[in-house]
C-alpha cells in the first residue's frame, strides 16, 4: 500500500516540479491511444521538422504503426524522462544523455537490450561505446558532437589567424582579435558555457581519462594542479578581456548572437550550435578549434567528443517490436543522413555524406584525436554542479585556489 | 449546531478532506517516510538509513546552508519591500474612483502572468549587454551604476528579489485596500479630535486595525519568498556559483538531478519546519499589534 502510495505521490511531485520549470511537452504528430501507436520522446526541439519528415516516412513505409512524437525541453527531459517511462506506456522510443542519466534509467533496468538487433552493425563501433553498459548495448548514439569554441573562418583569414597549438599562441591569437576590435571569445557563463568549454579547457590539463572517477575514489582532488591551473587559465582569459564583457550574464542565444553578427570570433560551446549560427547569418563561414592549454608537446588531446542522442527502447514498452522497427529506421543510411544534413549534426551511423559546408568542413574531427566530454564521466550531479560552479566563481572574482577548495569540499561532502 | 445529531454534515466535509489527504497528508507522510531511506526515487529497493540524511544535512552539506542563507536573504527582501510598497500603493488606492480602480488593476495584472513570462521579461531586463535596465541607466548617464544583475553572484539574488516584488505587490495590495476599507472612519475622526498628526493616525489607529490583514500579507510573503522556486529556476538556475540557490530549488537539484530522493526527502522536512517556525514567530509577533477583536 505505501508503495502504490509513494508512487501516487512522486508521480505528482514530478508532474507539478515539470510544469513549475515550465514548457510543456511540445507536439503530436498522431494522437495517443491508438492501436499500434508508439510513443516517441526526446529533447530537441530543433529537430522537429526534419523528425516530422522521418516519422511522415516511416508511417508510410509501416501503415500499423503511427509515431506520437513528444519533445521536452532538455532540462525538464534530463529530470523528469525516468519518471515518466516507468509505466512504460510513455516513451516506446526514447532518448538519453550519456554518462549519468544512462546509469540511473540503466539501474531502473528501463532499457532494452539492443546487443542482438541487425541495426547496430549500421553504426560505427568506436562511436556507439557511450551506449554501453554492463556488456550490453543499451542504446545508440545518433549525434556526434564536438564540444569545443566554434570560430569564424572569415575573421581568422581577414587577421591571418590559424588555430594554435599551445596555450601561448591561443592567448596571443586572442589578443590579435582583441585589438582588431573582435570579442574573442563569447562565453554564455549564465548557463551551459562553464559546462562546455571546461573540456577542452582541461583535456590536456588532466589528459587522464578516469580523472573524474579518481575524484569520486579520493584518488584525485580539485585542488591539484590540473584543476587549478584550468580554473587559473578562464581567470586569465576573463581578465584580459578575451571573453565578452558580463560573460556570467550571458546566455547562449545571446552569445550565438554575438558570433553571428560577427561581433565576436569564437564561441565556446561546440558544434551543435553551428546550426542555429548559420540561420542567424548564411554567409558566415564556420570551423572548429580547440584551447590547447598546455605546450604543444605535452597536449595528449586535440579535442573534444560526445556521443549522445541515445535512441533507446523502453523495456517496459508493450510494443517493442515497433519500437525497435522505428530504431532501426532512423539507423538507416539514408534516414540518418537527411537527419545530419537538416539538423547540421554530424552521426555515428556509417557511410553516412554530409552535404552541407560547416559539416564537410569539420568532417575531419572525426578521425582527429578527440577525448569524450570528460563532464559527461562525472558520476555525481552534485559534484558536476560544484565543478561548473567553481568556474564561475573564479569569473566573478575569487582565486583559482579559493575556488578549486570549496568546490573539493563538496566532493568530499559527496564521497 | 450539534454536529452529533447532524452527522450527515461530516459527509459535506468528505471531498475537500479526500483531496486534502491524496495531494498534500499523504505525500507529506511519504516524504517523511523517504527522509529516512536511501531511496534514489526510481530503483524498486532501498535502504532505510535512520537519520543519517537529518546528520548530513546539518552538519556535512555547506550547499544546503548557503541555500538557507540564501533564502532568508530573498525572504527578507521581499518581504520588507513587498509589504512596504503594496501597504503605500494600498494607501493612496484606498477610494473606489474609477483612476483608483484602474490603478489597482494595473498593479494586480503581472500576478496574473505566468512566472516563466516574468523571468523571461526580467531577463530580458536584466541582460547586461542588451538589457533595457543597463539602456536607461547609460541614457541618463549613470553608466557607473551599470551591473552583470544576474551574473554577480553579490547582487543575483537581490535583482531576482525585485521581480518576485514586482510580480506580488499587486496582490498584496488588494488585501491591504480590503482591510484599510474596513477600517470604522468614527476612529479617525477621535484621533482627529484628539489632536492626531498623520504618523499618530497610522501608529495608533490604521495599522492595530490593519495588523490582521499585515498578518496575511507577510505570511503568504514569507511563505511565496520560500518557495519561489520557478522565478529563481528560469532566471538563473540556481548559480552563478550557488549565489541564487534556494531551498526549493536544492530540493529540486537533489531529487531530479542527483536523484537522491530519500536526501531531497530530508531537505523537504527540513524545509517545512523552517517555514512552519518562521510563520509561527510572524503570527505571534504581530499579534501583539492587533486590536483585541
Amino acid at each position: 500500500m505505501i508503495r502504490k502510495l509513494a508512487c501516487v505521490s512522486t508521480f505528482a511531485l514530478g508532474a507539478l516540479l515539470a510544469g513549475c520549470v515550465g514548457g510543456t511537452g511540445g507536439n503530436s504528430s498522431s494522437e495517443n491511444g491508438e492501436e499500434g501507436t508508439i510513443s516517441f520522446i526526446h529533447w530537441r526541439g530543433e529537430d522537429k521538422a526534419v523528425f516530422d519528415e522521418l516519422i511522415s516516412k516511416f508511417e508510410e513505409e509501416n501503415p500499423s504503426i503511427n509515431v506520437d512524437m513528444t519533445i521536452y525541453p532538455s532540462e525538464q527531459y534530463q529530470s523528469t524522462a525516468q519518471t515518466t517511462l516507468r509505466d512504460g506506456s510513455t516513451g516506446d522510443v526514447f532518448t538519453s544523455f550519456p554518462g549519468s542519466q544512462l546509469e540511473i534509467i540503466n539501474k531502473a533496468g528501463l532499457f532494452e537490450d539492443l546487443s542482438d538487433e541487425a541495426f547496430i552493425d549500421q553504426y560505427e563501433p568506436q562511436l556507439i561505446e557511450s551506449g554501453q553498459a554492463d556488456g550490453k548495448q543499451l542504446a545508440v548514439p545518433l549525434q556526434l558532437v564536438f564540444n569545443q569554441p566554434v570560430y569564424n573562418k572569415g575573421i581568422f583569414e581577414e587577421l591571418g589567424l590559424e588555430p594554435a597549438t599551445n596555450w601561448e599562441d591561443f592567448l596571443a591569437l586572442c589578443e590579435t582579435l582583441k585589438e582588431a576590435g573582435y570579442t574573442p571569445i563569447a562565453f554564455p557563463g549564465s548557463d551551459i558555457g562553464p559546462g562546455q568549454f571546461m573540456n577542452p579547457m582541461m583535456m590536456n590539463n588532466a589528459p587522464n581519462e578516469d580523472v573524474f572517477d579518481q575524484l569520486m575514489a579520493g584518488e584525485a582532488s580539485l585542488t591539484d594542479d590540473w584543476w587549478v591551473e584550468t580554473l587559473a587559465q578562464f581567470k586569465e582569459l576573463n581578465d584580459k578581456g578575451y571573453l565578452n564583457k558580463d560573460a556570467l550574464g550571458t546566455n547562449h542565444s545571446a552569445a550565438i548572437s554575438q558570433v553571428a553578427s560577427e561581433e565576436a570570433a569564437m564561441l565556446a560551446t561546440g558544434s551543435h550550435a553551428m546550426a542555429s549560427i548559420k540561420e542567424m547569418n548564411p554567409e558566415i563561414e564556420l570551423g572548429l578549434l580547440a584551447p590547447i592549454t598546455t605546450t604543444e608537446e605535452e597536449a595528449k588531446w586535440e579535442g573534444i567528443h560526445t556521443t549522445t542522442f541515445m535512441l533507446a527502447v523502453n523495456a517496459n514498452s508493450e510494443k517493442k517490436e515497433a519500437a525497435k522497427k522505428f530504431v532501426a529506421f532512423l539507423s538507416e543510411t539514408e534516414n540518418a543522413e537527411q537527419y545530419a544534413n537538416e539538423t547540421s549534426q554530424h552521426v555515428t551511423v556509417k557511410d553516412v555524406e554530409y552535404d552541407s559546408e560547416e559539416l564537410t568542413s569539420t568532417s575531419e574531427w572525426i578521425d582527429r584525436n578527440t577525448r569524450f566530454q570528460p563532464r559527461f564521466l562525472i558520476p555525481n550531479a552534485d559534484v558536476e554542479k560544484a565543478v561548473i560552479s567553481s568556474i564561475q566563481s573564479v569569473l566573478g572574482g575569487k582565486s583559482p585556489e579559493e575556488a578549486a577548495k570549496e568546490a573539493q569540499q563538496i566532493v568530499e561532502q559527496n564521497l | 449546531m450539534n454536529f452529533r445529531k447532524n452527522k450527515s454534515l461530516f459527509l459535506f466535509l468528505l471531498p475537500g478532506l479526500i483531496l486534502y489527504t491524496i495531494f498534500f497528508i499523504v505525500p507529506t507522510v511519504n516524504a517523511l517516510i523517504y527522509s529516512f531511506t536511501d531511496w534514489d526515487g526510481i530503483s524498486p529497493e532501498f535502504n532505510v538509513v535512520g537519520i543519517e540524511n537529518y546528520v548530513q544535512l546539518v552538519t556535512n552539506d555547506s550547499i544546503f546552508l548557503k541555500a538557507f542563507v540564501n533564502n532568508i536573504k530573498f525572504m527578507l527582501f521581499v518581504l520588507i519591500f513587498q509589504t512596504l510598497f503594496s501597504l503605500i500603493f494600498a494607501m493612496f488606492l484606498i477610494k473606489n474612483t474609477k483612476t483608483n480602480i484602474f490603478l489597482r488593476a494595473l498593479y494586480f495584472f503581472p500576478t496574473i502572468l505566468s512566472s516563466v513570462s516574468v523571468a523571461f521579461i526580467w531577463t530580458f531586463i536584466y541582460d547586461p549587454n542588451m538589457g533595457m535596465l543597463n539602456s536607461v541607466l547609460s541614457t541618463l548617464n549613470l553608466d557607473f551604476l551599470q551591473q552583470n544583475w544576474l551574473g554577480n553572484e553579490n547582487i543575483a539574488i537581490y535583482s531576482i528579489a525585485v521581480t518576485q516584488v514586482w510580480f506580488h505587490t499587486g496582490q498584496m495590495l488588494i488585501i491591504f485596500v480590503a482591510g484599510l476599507q474596513a477600517i470604522p472612519k468614527d476612529l479617525y475622526e477621535v484621533a482627529d479630535m484628539e489632536g492626531a498628526g498623520r504618523w499618530s493616525r497610522f501608529r495608533f489607529v490604521t495599522w492595530p486595525m490593519i495588523a490582521p490583514s499585515a498578518t496575511i500579507v507577510m505570511a503568504y510573503t514569507t511563505i511565496q519568498s520560500f518557495k519561489a522556486f520557478d522565478l529563481i529556476f528560469a532566471m538563473t538556475r540556481g548559480g552563478p556559483n550557488y549565489s541564487t540557490e534556494i531551498l526549493a530549488t536544492l530540493i529540486y537539484s537533489t531529487a531530479f538531478r542527483s536523484f537522491e530522493f530519500g536526501y531531497a526527502s530530508a531537505q523537504s522536512v527540513l524545509f517545512m519546519i523552517v517555514i512552519a517556525v518562521i510563520t509561527v514567530i510572524q503570527f505571534r509577533l504581530l499579534r501583539a499589534s492587533r486590536v483585541q477583536e
